[in-house]
């Protein structure tokens, strides 16, 4: 069957791996090891850190209220854009996954669009649409309202957090929905389930590994936005991973930009390990 | 049976419009504020202008910026695309063990936080002598860009019909004759599709340039991040029309030779 059988010698099949693991044990692994020695390290005068052992980095980044309080709310963000993506997501999942049309192909451009239009421009889209003198009070303007305060607040921050990770979410959601068969649904139907019951007791348990795949994506993107909560944020909403980049490139503190960095990913990996184990065993039950 | 569930589909099909209008319209937006005479897309609008094109264009800064994102998507793509398909033609022919965890390997690029790996590269970067130079953004690039490529040729490779190589080998063709006249013609779709993904992730690449770039080297999304926190005008809708048009060019062109669904659902 192998190529390499048939001719009697093994290739070197193998060294196809070698730059790839290269590539990423250098560039991936070693770098995000690094930052854990860093992390304990004194900040130094001249360059990035002076190695010399401190705890102090955590201790300011777990004691100290300003960056706790950050902490948390980029936390709530993270779960609210994310429930906020699946609720606008589902729906769109479930019509690609059923719908018959021929037009299917260009309505998955439509989605898959969004995605090939940088995140910087697709945040001036929504500048342009939010600001105090954007498009969006100059018509309620028309109409006598307003203007409302709509962008530089944690409302215009979560809007382009949703609008910029629903297409992952809505790729995700659709390729498990689609896996259902329809013919369950039929069933649960022609026995005398309202669409509803229908919806709530087959369609959604048996796409909860979608759900549960989606949400872990969006929250990962969201939990480590940058550019998005600096635009639309304007510095009035702060999130941690501002916090980290201040301290990197502005203020040249790399312990504890690594402290922090460390801190929210070990919480965001505490929030997945929960929300995983829930989620089997919600899978479980229903199975 | 099938009326009964399209009852239900006309709220569904509704709220599915108002999601669709949602995700594109600040794309729409962006394209209308590039060709509004104003300084800001109100409502009504206030004529049709190419003034901001001409601010891009005459801006050198931003012209610089779009020229070196160009040239170095260019070359992020080449080389991702030569690495990428390297290890998705080990991981779905060779590999005997560890299948999964490589897979997981190299996609792990791509899952992890683009914020986090260009924190941890910067300072990784600063420590071994590669800090703020060319060489280093570059790398950051081809790290995040490969997995795409990596995704887009193992989808092909899973698809792919084994028995047209083994009929050319039984016909005598050797090892790299079959190479080069059945497989990669055949999975030729994949490589393309990955080469493009890469390419547009560079091209449009936010959190890696913004840690990894050093002076001199402003890549576009950069160029323009940094003139959005001081200015508002739309020379900025006008840079995200340009590379919106790029970019639905790019695709266009790719659709002509793999439908891009195959990107996502084609795999096995």
């Amino acid at each position: 069957m192998t190529p390499q059988g048939q001719r009697g010698k093994v290739a070197p099949t193998f060294l196809l791996l070698v730059p790839s693991v290269l590539l990423i044990s250098f560039l991936l692994v070693a770098p995000y090891g690094y930052m854990v020695p860093v992390s304990f390290c004194k900040p130094g005068q001249i360059s990035g850190y002076e190695k010399a052992f401190t705890l102090a980095n955590y201790a300011k980044a777990l004691g100290d209220s300003y960056y706790l309080r950050i902490m948390m709310w980029t936390l709530v963000y993270s779960i609210g854009t994310t429930l906020g993506c699946l609720l606008l997501g589902y729906p769109v999942a479930y019509y690609l996954a059923r719908t018959r049309t021929k037009w299917k192909g260009l309505l998955m451009i439509g989605i898959l669009s969004p995605l090939l239009v940088g995140v910087v421009i697709r945040c001036y889209g929504w500048m342009v649409l939010l600001a105090d003198n954007g498009l969006v009070n100059s018509l309620l303007g028309r109409l006598g309202i307003g203007p409302f305060k709509l962008m530089y607040n944690p409302f215009g921050v979560m809007l382009a957090l949703v609008h910029i990770n629903l297409p992952f979410m809505i790729l995700t959601l659709t390729g498990s929905i689609q896996t259902i068969d329809p013919v369950l649904e039929e069933a649960a139907q022609s026995l005398g389930a309202s669409p509803r019951r229908t919806f709530f007791s087959v369609t959604l348990p048996m796409s909860l590994p979608g759900v549960y795949s989606g949400t872990l994506l969006v929250f990962l993107q969201v939990v480590s936005a940058y550019a998005i909560p600096v635009l639309l944020g304007g510095f009035q909403v702060m999130m941690t991973p501002i916090l980290v980049v201040q301290q990197v490139i502005d203020i040249f503190n790399w312990p504890f930009g690594s402290a922090l960095a460390i801190v929210l990913f070990i919480v965001s990996g505490l929030i997945i390990w929960l929300y995983t184990r829930a989620m089997n065993r919600l899978m479980r039950g229903l199975a | 049976m099938e009326g009964k569930r399209r009852q239900g589909g006309i709220g569904l099909a509704v709220a599915v419009a108002l999601i669709y209008v949602f995700l594109l319209l600040p794309i729409i937006i962006v394209v209308l504020a590039a060709f509004n005479a104003g300084e800001y897309l109100s409502f009504p609008p206030q004529g049709f202008s190419l003034r901001w094109f001409e601010k891009f264009f005459s801006s050198e800064p931003f012209v610089r910026s779009f020229i070196f994102s160009l040239r170095l998507a260019f070359i992020t793509t080449c080389i991702s695309t030569v690495i990428g398909t390297m290890a998705s033609f080990y991981v779905v022919r060779y590999s005997r063990i560890g299948k999964d965890f490589l897979r997981v390997l190299h996609t792990a690029p791509m899952m992890l936080p683009g914020m986090l790996t260009g924190t941890a590269l910067l300072i990784f970067f600063y420590t071994i002598g590669l800090g703020g130079t060319y060489a280093g953004l570059l790398l950051g690039h081809v790290l995040v860009t490969m997995p795409y490529v990596f995704l887009a040729v193992s989808a092909a490779l899973y698809n792919f019909d084994r028995s047209l190589e083994e009929a050319a080998r039984s016909l005598g063709a050797r090892p790299f004759t079959t190479l080069g006249r059945i497989t990669l013609p055949l999975i030729k779709g994949g490589i393309i599709s990955g080469a493009m993904f890469s390419f547009i992730t560079s091209f449009d690449q936010f959190p890696i340039s913004l840690l990894l770039s050093g002076v001199g080297m402003t890549p576009l999304p950069i160029q323009v991040f940094d003139y959005l926190r001081f200015e508002f005008d739309p020379t900025a809708a006008a840079v995200g029309t340009v590379t919106i048009v790029m970019t639905a060019v790019i695709i266009l062109v790719t659709e002509k030779f793999v439908g891009l669904e195959s990107m996502y659902w084609g795999s096995k």
